[in-house]
């Protein structure tokens, strides 16, 4: 897992030295940095924790604004505006968890997905407006990220990459230590059965809520950064074509498998900007694959990757 | 496992720099559009007329000798990085010499393409996108708008719903708009402006898109017998949907459908049914008759061929594309972008109906040659009644009194 | 003031008897399969595309009631086809669960976009299946929402004698309540969920059938229905036809009153508010067990 992950984003750091003078494409690299850590926070929660979250994207948003207001406002420099708002992030995913968590699939599902369905109406409307949201229209004028007087403006894209990219190894960091921890076997003894696991004292419930406050954090967080390079929010965020997205990420990387998320980032982002040019088939197209990807490649690039190098890979087994 | 990764990575590399090697004698022109998504019908309207318009050119032998050729970009749903990924992009990797949108963020379109030089054509009519050109406009001098902004367009239909040959029973208004930026400033403007005027603003809602039973609302109107509704969301099922429904039982209420109206679907789905229903469209084509013999050729030739009337964007974009191309000319040399924004901006551009103007925030006012279409539905299709500023009736075109008011 | 409440009362009954029909197609597939249909929203609109084709582009003889022969059998079939292929080969999965929402939000974006480069991003129209309105009084009712609440009820009611009367029927509630027992009386497990994702088909496709010509038919037109009718089967609890029913008329009448008294835009939040609020008390919604 490290191994890999350390292979990915080594490759990733290098790329700024044949593409560094394209803004075009540094930007498009920066997004994929930033996906992939959304990406494999959603991964973290739905495919180790089991739970089936819909609120990933609006949790990213809601990081989003909340670190802008926050630096607007009370004048927080962004830096730290960012980890202010990965905890406000993390303290309304606490608050959705505790009434979900106790939920079955598909409710918390749709109770997740209800945040992200009252998120635009909320930040468009007067409660929104009266926290600085600017309503319909958005905030347009963010400020940069700035440490010792340099800053991180979408004009300095080289720059900005490796600041992304250190934040998104740190994420990653994270991740992986949660998933080799105690946690993870934990969570992977209440995927296998959750009454024998309650039964040797294995609380489902905190374990739940605890990964559900640091997935929320982290999206959060990477959120505000998200904010804060574009410079402008709006609500167009929050419209089905990122949702849909992230997850062809999880399809394509393989559910459950980190860093695999990493890997669905950059060959989705990719994918969708070749395919851009031809318009409607572009979603035609990513709908497709995802049936065709799911149905034939349960594990995703990463299962292929494993079963590529070591012939009989566990997760073969697993799922035979 | 090293292999595949960095053999994937190398793909990826490969397939992102697969553009296409840049031909010589062409001066590119970036088109960021919505091609997928909500905003796909308004994109197309846009690109039919930017189509046009290079076509023209290349036809009588290019600009500056050199042929056109037009990069496309799909803004999607317009979210912030992807407005910027498209500047980045066209004016960034591409080189374009303009850029030629519609609508194209509200606002972020200004940040983003701000930063580049190329003369940029934007048709938001948002008073957000004005207001972040005025924060700087020195560095936004690239930034061209083709329509005039929300509340500009919400004070005419309020002119001319007053200057309707029509005596109001009462002086009740309701205004229903949708919840986007559009929408809000439309309605805020026209709720300040009946105020000021002694109207009693009896329901003022904002409704989400998507909204299509209308019961609820239909049963307050009932109980107000407003003079006039306004409606404001550019949407055509929820329009229909509200016309329909309205009249189960109308109230004698001239229904103001401001932008809405535009959507073809409502007149072509309707027909006669939508008569008695008035619209606005700003840097219209006046119809039936055009203005102008040059002006009634285009509009026969956009018929010819595309198969079907303009719609509203269509006519702005065409005349951003050509106002370009005239300055370019002046010029003398495409890349001098500096040079073609300021001719723009000073000199203008005479186009089918004569000329156009921008102002200093580069926001082409309604008015003079240009002036906002006030349409009603009559017969079946579009018939210009008025045109705004100043509020005068359009050639013999009269205001007919709604079959559900009489 | 008490015509005013009648009249929002009838939209709530209006708005609740085509949920109703919505739900209680989603519900069921859940409650015997334990699959979520994403694309649900997807084949509501395939239900109106077919109507549009066979109305507008066809012509054929015999209007809406041609439409119904014809368009219900064939939905029945794609309900049915589309489990088979891609639906039941996940079931012997881990994680399959997660795997079927994934598969058909994949399968909804295919379809939604399939619809908007056949059929363009514009809507269709179709003829409403009657004209005019039913006065009563001050009252005014569309014989539109009329037919739709018969067409609608009647579906439910047609539904259920087809569970409590009909071998299959039994089979599928069978399977729902017992399936290890099912199995061991010799019920073909494998042909009842692809049996009843075909039934669900034809549930929501009459719906589109009769919405599309009162709302139209556009390509993404589905996500609001797929929402609503989600809602309302958490809310009833999932896999609990009764529940449904009973949710899909509450929820219509708080739309409908919440609407008139406070406005539109405050009818998701009061959607999403009571949903929140009964899983907080009763996780397994209203009537969480199959009845």
């Amino acid at each position: 897992m490290g191994a890999l992950m350390a292979i990915i984003y080594g490759g990733l750091a290098l790329m700024p030295i044949f593409v560094g003078g394209t803004d075009h494409l540094m930007h498009i690299l920066i997004m994929i940095l930033i996906w992939g850590v959304v990406a494999s926070c959603w991964d973290l929660i739905m495919g180790f924790a089991g739970i089936f979250s819909f609120g990933q994207v609006a949790f990213f948003v809601i990081g989003a604004y909340a670190s802008a207001i926050v630096a607007n406002k009370f004048g927080i420099p962004p830096i730290f505006a960012i980890f202010v708002a990965g905890g406000i992030t993390a303290a309304i995913g606490v608050l959705v968890g505790l009434p979900c968590l106790r939920l079955k699939g598909a409710y918390v599902a749709l109770v997740t997905f209800a945040v992200h369905m009252i998120l635009e109406p909320f930040l468009k409307g007067p409660m929104g407006r009266a926290i600085g949201t600017g309503g319909s229209r958005g905030i347009l004028t963010i400020q940069p990220i700035e440490i010792f007087g340099f800053a991180f403006t979408p004009d300095h894209k080289v720059a900005v990459f490796y600041l992304t990219l250190v934040l998104a190894i740190l994420c990653s960091i994270i991740i992986l230590m949660v998933i080799r921890s105690f946690w993870g076997t934990a969570f992977l003894a209440l995927k296998d059965s959750e009454d024998f696991s309650a039964s040797l004292g294995v609380s489902a419930f905190k374990y739940k809520l605890a990964v559900f406050a640091l997935t929320s954090f982290l999206t959060g967080m990477v959120g505000g950064f998200y904010g804060h390079y574009v410079g402008m929010l709006s609500t167009r965020m929050l419209g089905i074509d990122l949702f849909v997205t992230l997850m062809i990420m999880l399809v394509i990387g393989g559910i459950g498998h980190f860093p695999g998320a990493i890997l669905g980032a950059i060959v989705t982002v990719t994918l969708n900007e070749m395919l851009s040019p031809l318009g409607s088939y572009r979603p035609l197209i990513l709908g497709g694959l995802v049936v065709v990807l799911v149905l034939f490649l349960p594990d995703g690039v990463i299962g292929l990757v494993r079963r590529f190098f070591n012939g009989k890979s566990k997760i073969q087994e697993a799922d035979a | 496992m090293k292999k595949l990764v960095s053999l994937i990575l190398t793909i990826t590399v490969a397939g992102m720099l697969a553009i296409p090697a840049i031909a010589a004698e062409t001066i590119k022109v970036g088109v960021p559009l919505a091609m997928t998504g909500a905003y796909t019908d308004t994109g197309d309207n846009y690109w039919k007329g930017i189509k046009i318009a290079i076509d023209e050119i290349n036809a009588s032998g290019g600009l500056l000798g050199k042929q056109l050729e037009a990069v496309r970009f799909d803004t999607q749903e317009f979210a912030p990085e992807r407005v910027m990924q498209g500047a980045d992009y066209l004016c960034g990797n591409v080189k374009v010499d303009s850029v030629h949108a519609g609508w194209a963020g509200w606002g972020q379109d200004v940040r983003a393409y701000g930063k580049y030089t190329a003369p940029f054509f934007a048709d938001d009519g948002s008073q957000s996108a004005v207001d972040v050109f005025d924060q700087d406009p020195v560095k936004y001098s690239n930034i061209f708008q083709l329509t005039d902004t929300d509340v500009n367009q919400a004070s005419s239909m309020f002119r001319v719903l007053l200057a309707l040959p029509y005596e109001y029973p009462n002086k009740k208004v309701v205004i229903i708009n949708a919840d986007d930026a559009w929408g809000t400033g439309v309605g805020d403007t026209l709720e300040e402006k009946f105020k000021a005027e002694g109207w009693k603003v009896a329901l003022h809602e904002e409704v989400p898109y998507g909204t299509r039973e209308w019961g609820p609302i239909l049963t307050r109107i009932r109980k107000i017998k407003p003079a006039i509704i306004h409606l404001e969301i550019v949407s055509a099922q929820e329009v229909i949907t509200f016309f329909r429904q309205f009249m189960e039982a109308p109230t004698k209420s001239i229904l103001s459908y401001g932008y809405s109206i535009v959507p073809r679907e409502v007149v072509q789905t309707m027909g006669k049914e939508a008569d008695g229903i008035i619209g606005e469209v700003p840097t219209a084509m006046p119809t039936p008759t055009a203005p102008t013999p040059e002006a009634q050729a285009w509009v026969d030739n956009f018929a010819k061929i595309w198969k079907h009337q303009p719609q509203a964007g269509s006519w702005a974009a065409y005349s951003g594309v050509m106002a370009w191309a005239a300055a370019v000319k002046a010029v003398g040399d495409e890349k001098d972008h500096a040079a073609v924004c300021k001719y723009i901006s000073t000199n203008g551009y005479k186009g089918e109906t004569g000329w156009w103007k921008w102002d200093k925030s580069n926001v082409m006012r309604a008015g003079g040659d240009v002036p906002i279409g006030h349409y009603q539905v009559q017969n079946g299709e579009l018939v210009t009644i008025f045109t705004d500023p100043p509020a005068k009736p359009y050639m013999n075109f009269k205001f007919q009194v709604p079959r559900w008011c009489k | 003031m008490l015509i005013e409440y009648v009249d929002v009362f009838i939209s709530g009954m209006t708005n609740g008897s085509v949920y109703a029909l919505m739900a209680v197609g989603l519900t069921l597939v859940y409650g015997v399969s334990k699959a979520f249909n994403f694309a649900y929203g997807s084949f509501f609109s395939l239900g109106g595309y077919l109507a549009w084709i066979l109305l507008a582009l066809v012509g054929i003889w015999g209007g809406y009631i041609s439409v119904f022969l014809v368009a219900l059998p064939l939905l029945m079939v794609f309900g049915y086809v589309t489990e088979k292929l891609i639906v039941a080969p996940l079931r012997k999965r881990s994680d399959w669960e997660i795997k079927v929402m994934m598969l058909t939000l994949g399968l909804a974006l295919f379809m939604d976009n399939l619809f908007q480069v056949v059929f363009g991003s514009r809507m269709k129209s179709l003829p409403p299946i009657v004209d005019g309105v039913l006065e009563v009084g001050d009252l005014v009712v569309s014989y539109q929402d009329v037919v739709i609440f018969i067409l609608s009820i009647s579906g439910i009611l047609a539904f259920r004698w087809f569970l409590n009367n009909t071998r299959i029927g039994m089979a599928v509630r069978a399977v729902a309540q017992n399936p290890e027992g099912a199995r061991i009386v010799g019920i073909p497990k494998d042909r009842i969920f692809a049996a009843t994702f075909g039934i669900s088909t034809v549930m929501v496709g009459l719906g589109g059938v009769l919405l599309a010509q009162k709302y139209f038919v556009s390509p993404s037109g589905g996500w609001d229905i797929l929402v609503k009718s989600w809602v309302i089967t958490a809310f009833g609890g999932m896999g609990s036809i009764r529940g449904g029913l009973y949710a899909a008329f509450i929820l219509g009448m708080l739309e409908a009153f919440v609407g008139y008294w406070f406005g539109m835009t405050w009818v998701l939040f009061a959607l999403f508010g009571v949903l929140l609020a009964t899983l907080a008390v009763r996780p397994q919604g209203l009537l969480g067990k199959w009845g």
